[in-house]
C-alpha cells in the first residue's frame, strides 16, 4: 500500500509557482496495477519520483508499505564512466541483492555482448534502455514505478521483455506512466488521472482512459 | 562507488605520478638556484613535506567539489543521497593521498643518510585538518556551484594561486614582518607547517597557531553542512 496524506508539491519555474499536486490524500492499494494518466507537463513523472522518494513533498507525507523500485526510465541511473556490469553491481549492492546473480541475469537479459564491460557513456540510447530494463527486472520489488519504458529494443527483445515483465507482475504491482493506452491496457487494471493538481482514482482502467480523453478535449488551464 | 578509480586503468597510477612529478620538478628547479633547502639538507624531503601536506587539501577539494554533479545519475535511486557521494569520495581520496604519502616518504627515507625521525601526531593532525577544510568548503561548493555558475568561475580564479601562498616551497617563518602576518591568515599555511613539524623535529614553525586552524575549519564544516542540508532538495534535480 502506498498512501499520500495531504500531499502538496510545488515546482518553481522562472519565478512562478505551480502545484503539481495540491493537498492530495490518496491510497494506492496493493494487488492492482495502476496506470497514471495526465496531460503533458501535468507532473506524472514528478509524482512517480515523489512515490519513489527521490523528491520530497512541500507539505504532507508519503507512507510506503512494501519495496518500491526507483522510477524506471529510458536513461536509467547509470554512471557514464563505469561499465554496464559495474553499474549493475552498484545497484545490486545498494538494494542488497546477490551481486553475481544480478550481473549474470542482466548479462543474459540485456544482450549487450562485449559492450557489457564497456563504459555506459559509450552506449546508444537503445542499449542504455535495455540495460535499464534488465537491471530493474532483476531486482524483486513489490511496486515497479515505470515511466514510459515498456517498448525498447527490436521485436524479439520487446517480446521477451513483455514476457518477463508480465511474469514479475504476478507477484508485484506496477504504477505506470504512459501516453499509450494500449500498453496501459496490457499491464494495468485501474487508473489514476492527474489534472489540475488533483488525483482521481478509477477502479476500471477504461473509465480512467475515457476521463483522460475528455480532459484532453478541454484546453489546459 | 569505490569502483570509480577502477574504471580508468591509468587512473590510479596518476595519483602517484602527479605528486612525484611536482616534487621532482620543484627539487630540480630549487637545486639549481640554491645550495640547501630552507629546512634540513634534502630538497626532496622539503618539497615532499610541503606538497603532500598541501595535497591533503588540494586533491581532496578538487575531487569533492564535483562529487554530486559527477554522480547525478546515481541520485535517481531513492536510497542514494547526495551526501553519500561526498562521504564516499572523501574516504576514497583520504585513503589515496595517504597511500601516496606512505609510498613517497618511504622512498625518500631510503635515499636519506639519516633515517627520518617522524612525529606521527603532527602529521596525522595536519592531514586530518587539511581534509576537513576541503570537506567543509566542498559541502558549500557543491550547492553554490550549482546555484551560481559565476561563483564557480570566481572560486577557480581565487583559489588558483593557493599553491603559491601556502608555504609549499618556502617557509613562512623566514618572511619579513608584514608579509608573514598576511600569509598566516591562510589556514593552509598552518597545515603545511604542522605537517613539516612531523618530519623535522628541529623545525620551530614560528607563527603556527593550531587554535586559528580549528577556528577556521570547524565553522567552515558547520556552514558547509548547513548549506548542504538546506539545499538537499535542489541537489537531486
Amino acid at each position: 500500500m502506498i498512501k499520500l496524506e495531504g500531499a502538496t508539491k510545488l515546482v518553481r519555474i522562472k519565478g512562478f509557482t505551480k502545484a503539481i499536486i495540491n493537498d492530495v490524500s490518496f491510497v494506492i492499494p496493493r494487488g492492482k496495477s495502476v496506470g497514471l494518466l495526465g496531460r503533458n507537463g501535468a507532473g506524472k513523472s514528478t509524482l512517480l519520483q515523489i512515490i519513489a522518494g527521490t523528491l520530497e513533498l512541500d507539505q504532507g507525507r508519503v507512507i510506503r508499505n512494501g519495496k518500491i523500485s526507483w522510477p524506471l526510465g529510458f536513461q536509467g541511473g547509470f554512471q557514464g564512466n563505469l561499465s554496464g556490469e559495474q553499474n549493475v553491481r552498484f545497484v545490486a549492492r545498494i538494494y542488497g541483492v546477490d551481486t553475481e546473480e544480478l550481473v549474470a541475469y542482466v548479462a543474459d537479459f540485456a544482450e549487450l555482448g562485449e559492450f557489457y564491460r564497456a563504459p555506459v557513456g559509450t552506449y546508444s540510447s537503445g542499449m542504455k534502455a535495455r540495460l535499464a530494463f534488465g537491471v530493474s527486472m532483476g531486482v524483486k520489488f513489490d511496486y515497479y514505478l515505470v515511466d514510459e519504458i515498456t517498448a525498447v529494443g527490436d521485436t524479439n527483445f520487446k517480446r521477451k521483455s513483455q514476457q518477463v515483465f508480465k511474469e514479475r507482475l504476478r507477484g508485484s504491482d506496477v504504477i505506470m506512466v504512459s501516453h499509450s493506452a494500449s500498453s496501459l491496457r496490457d499491464y494495468c487494471q485501474t487508473g489514476i488521472v492527474l489534472e489540475d493538481g488533483k488525483l482521481t482514482y478509477y477502479d476500471n482502467l477504461e473509465d480512467a482512459i475515457s476521463a483522460h480523453e475528455s480532459n484532453m478535449k478541454r484546453p489546459r488551464t | 562507488m569505490s569502483t570509480r578509480f577502477g574504471s580508468k586503468p591509468g587512473g590510479y597510477l596518476w595519483a602517484f605520478v602527479d605528486p612525484v612529478g611536482h616534487i621532482l620538478f620543484l627539487s630540480v628547479i630549487f637545486m639549481a638556484i640554491s645550495h640547501t633547502p630552507a629546512l634540513g639538507t634534502s630538497f626532496l624531503l622539503f618539497f615532499a613535506t610541503g606538497y603532500i601536506g598541501f595535497q591533503f587539501y588540494q586533491a581532496m577539494a578538487g575531487y569533492l567539489n564535483g562529487a554530486v554533479n559527477a554522480n547525478r545519475a546515481l541520485l535517481s535511486y531513492p536510497n542514494v543521497a547526495p551526501i553519500d557521494t561526498i562521504f564516499s569520495r572523501y574516504i576514497l581520496q583520504l585513503g589515496t593521498t595517504t597511500v601516496v604519502a606512505v609510498c613517497v616518504f618511504s622512498a625518500i627515507n631510503l635515499s636519506l643518510k639519516n633515517p627520518l625521525n617522524i612525529h606521527w601526531p603532527f602529521i596525522l593532525e595536519a592531514a586530518l585538518a587539511a581534509s576537513l577544510l576541503a570537506l567543509g568548503s566542498a559541502l558549500a561548493n557543491n550547492v553554490l556551484f550549482l546555484k551560481y555558475p559565476l561563483y564557480e568561475k570566481v572560486f577557480g580564479i581565487i583559489t588558483r594561486p593557493l599553491f603559491m601562498i601556502s608555504g609549499v616551497f618556502f617557509l613562512p617563518d623566514s618572511l619579513p614582518h608584514p608579509a608573514r602576518d598576511i600569509i598566516l591568515l591562510n589556514p593552509l599555511v598552518h597545515v603545511v607547517m604542522l605537517f613539516r613539524k612531523g618530519f623535522y623535529p628541529e623545525y620551530r614553525a614560528i607563527g603556527f597557531d593550531a587554535g586559528f586552524l580549528y577556528k577556521v575549519t570547524l565553522p567552515l564544516i558547520l556552514v558547509g553542512l548547513l548549506i548542504f542540508t538546506g539545499s538537499r532538495r535542489s541537489l537531486r534535480q
